[in-house]
């Protein structure tokens, strides 16, 4: 079954125009300009329940807005949107019962109470009874390891025990699908490898769905199976991680140490990254040249050390958001 | 639908109770808040005093009905502003997209809006005005209308506010506009209604609700009528119901925002 269901969904924001300095201000009062600018143009997909997929895209790209409008904070100018076969838009209050929300940047927990009282009035906003709430919040505790500061006011926690709060204050009503808008924003690499292992093990015991934004490419190369990239508003790329890697990983990075300082021959295929020393680094297109003739030409022989690894992920994906290909929609 | 009100009331209470344990974080800050407040409204008794040694009668009131408008003002204000203080302040969570937090829960975005929030120094509006009706004027009957017009009024004051809040979904910098006209709503609550004629008459009776809101009750607590109470009732669930549409209309177009924010 759908867990999410979007077809031409759009949304357009009336953006006030002023010409710089005081001449521009005083003139916007008498003829005041607005611009309408196109957040989401025309979006269309789907995921399946139980699915982990990333959202992903530059800033100002339409994520967000997306989110927004599937959760039933915007309403949507255009299109249709069903999130567990319920409207949005008619349906909020209901929607709201199945579905859970983090904003990384945006707290929704009460700073001065405990998570333990926050938790306590995110029940009582599900409507949960008591002694049931009770029961998930001892459970949630003990899967997010809260216990140690379950009763210190959250103005009082690190930014990692905040998110890992936010995360059970979102899950305290068992939702079917987990928003999750950047939530590892801000937090140092431990912290984050955590919550990582949590919405894992969150998707694998409860069969969540998982629809995630971030600009951390770790967040998306180790939760997601599928990965849909937005630009000005529209996809430009609804793929599997899989065949992402496939279609764009043709390129190698070869990281070598030498015996003595060489200047490599100029050759089509091989393009040198960095050369400092006895240490090269380049980049060998596998489609222009196989990795086995490159090493043949840089001569084995004098080589001391070397490492061979795919073009980072986040190179791939910066490369999709510069393409002109990627900007008119034609990978989608 | 019984079981969703008793939920929707479950969580606006504990709404309530959580803010005002915020507002109580400093025992110190706390009280002298509520304190002083009192003292500021006590001090506009000895102007009164002055103005009624000078003539015995201004605009119909003697002293002991200036002091009950004063009261109810206080109490009015006061009520609204400890149980839905969030309404007053209302265009900064449009602009800073702090919404969004309320309209991911499954309950009534209004209720959940307005009751987020509490100020510490209408508790001392409240009780100075409690205080100043039992003082000079107190009978167990109007004390009592009095608690029911401090509630009504405080409805009216509230959907007042939240329509005035509410322009800043439709207009840029609404929000100067509406807080001039809550804030005139305040300072013409503390004069008696008999100063005023025509226009300015009409316009406190029907543009900017004080009338309905203080004036009105005043009297049928001097001189109780039935069908001026239900007349202010009517009023009330009136504007009420306006208040309400008008900010789900805006509402429609709430752009949210990117800001990063914080639930204080």
């Amino acid at each position: 079954m759908k867990a999410i269901q979007a077809e031409g969904l759009a949304k357009t924001f009336r953006v006030k125009q002023k010409e710089k300095g005081m001449k521009g201000s005083i003139q916007s009062v008498f003829h005041p300009k607005t611009e309408e600018v196109r957040a989401v143009d025309g979006v269309s997909f789907s995921v399946e329940e139980g699915e982990v997929l990333a959202f992903i895209g530059p800033n100002g790209a339409g994520k967000s807005t997306t989110i927004k409008m599937l959760t039933g904070i915007l309403y949507p100018d255009g299109g249709k949107v069903e999130v567990l076969g319920i409207d949005p838009v008619k349906k909020r209050k209901q929607l709201a019962y199945q579905i859970g929300t983090v904003f990384g940047q945006k707290e929704q927990l009460w700073t001065h109470l405990t998570p333990y009282d926050n938790f306590k009035f995110f029940a009582a906003i599900y409507d949960i009874p008591e002694r049931e709430a009770d029961a998930r919040i001892r459970e949630l505790g003990e899967t997010f390891a809260l216990g140690a500061f379950i009763n210190t006011p959250v103005r009082n926690l690190s930014l990692g025990q905040r998110i890992r709060c936010e995360i059970v204050a979102s899950l305290i009503h068992r939702p079917s699908v987990l928003f999750l808008d950047e939530p590892t924003i801000g937090l140092d690499p431990v912290v984050k490898e955590n919550i990582r292992q949590l919405i894992k093990q969150m998707n694998k015991e409860f069969h969540t769905t998982i629809f995630l934004t971030s600009h951390d490419i770790g967040d998306i190369e180790k939760l997601c199976k599928r990965i849909i990239i937005v630009n000005a508003g529209r996809i430009v790329l609804d793929d599997s991680m899989q065949n992402l890697k496939y279609h764009y990983l043709n390129k190698k990075i070869v990281e070598m140490k030498l015996q003595e300082e060489t200047t490599l021959a100029p050759m089509q295929g091989i393009a040198v990254l960095k050369e400092k020393g006895c240490h090269v680094k380049l980049e060998v297109d596998t489609t222009k040249m196989r990795i086995n003739d490159a090493l043949a030409h840089i001569d084995a022989e004098h080589v001391e050390d070397i490492n061979i690894s795919n073009v980072p992920l986040e190179n791939i994906i910066m490369e999709i958001y510069k393409s002109e290909k990627g900007a008119d929609g034609g990978l989608a | 639908m019984l079981t969703a009100v008793k939920n929707q009331v479950r969580v606006c209470v504990l709404s309530i109770k959580y803010n005002i344990m915020r507002e109580m974080l400093n025992k110190v800050t706390f009280l002298t808040n509520i304190c002083f407040m009192a003292l500021n409204n006590a001090a506009f008794i000895i102007q009164w005093v002055i103005l009624f040694h000078l003539k015995k009668d201004i605009g119909g009131y003697t002293m002991k009905e200036v002091m009950l408008l004063w009261g109810l003002a206080a109490s009015t204000f006061g009520l609204a502003c400890i149980l839905f203080d969030r309404a007053f302040s209302l265009p900064d969570l449009i602009i800073s997209g702090k919404l969004d937090a309320y309209l991911v829960m499954p309950k009534n975005v209004l209720l959940s809006v307005i009751t987020s929030s509490t100020n510490t120094s209408a508790i001392g509006d409240f009780l100075y005005g409690i205080l100043v009706m039992c003082i000079f004027s107190f009978s167990v009957g109007r004390f009592f209308l009095f608690l029911l017009f401090s509630a009504i009024g405080a409805v009216i004051i509230t959907a007042f506010a939240l329509m005035m809040g509410s322009l800043s979904f439709w207009f840029v910098r609404a929000e100067l506009f509406g807080d001039n006209m809550v804030n005139c709503m305040i300072s013409f609550a503390t004069y008696p209604d008999g100063i005023f004629h025509g226009k300015v008459r009409f316009l406190l009776y029907n543009i900017i609700p004080v009338g309905m809101a203080v004036y009105q009750p005043v009297h049928i607590m001097m001189r109780f009528d039935l069908g001026s109470l239900l007349t202010v009732l009517g009023y009330a669930i009136l504007i009420s119901a306006a208040a309400v549409f008008v900010f789900y209309r805006g509402l429609r177009r709430y752009s949210s925002s990117s800001l990063m924010a914080a639930r204080m």
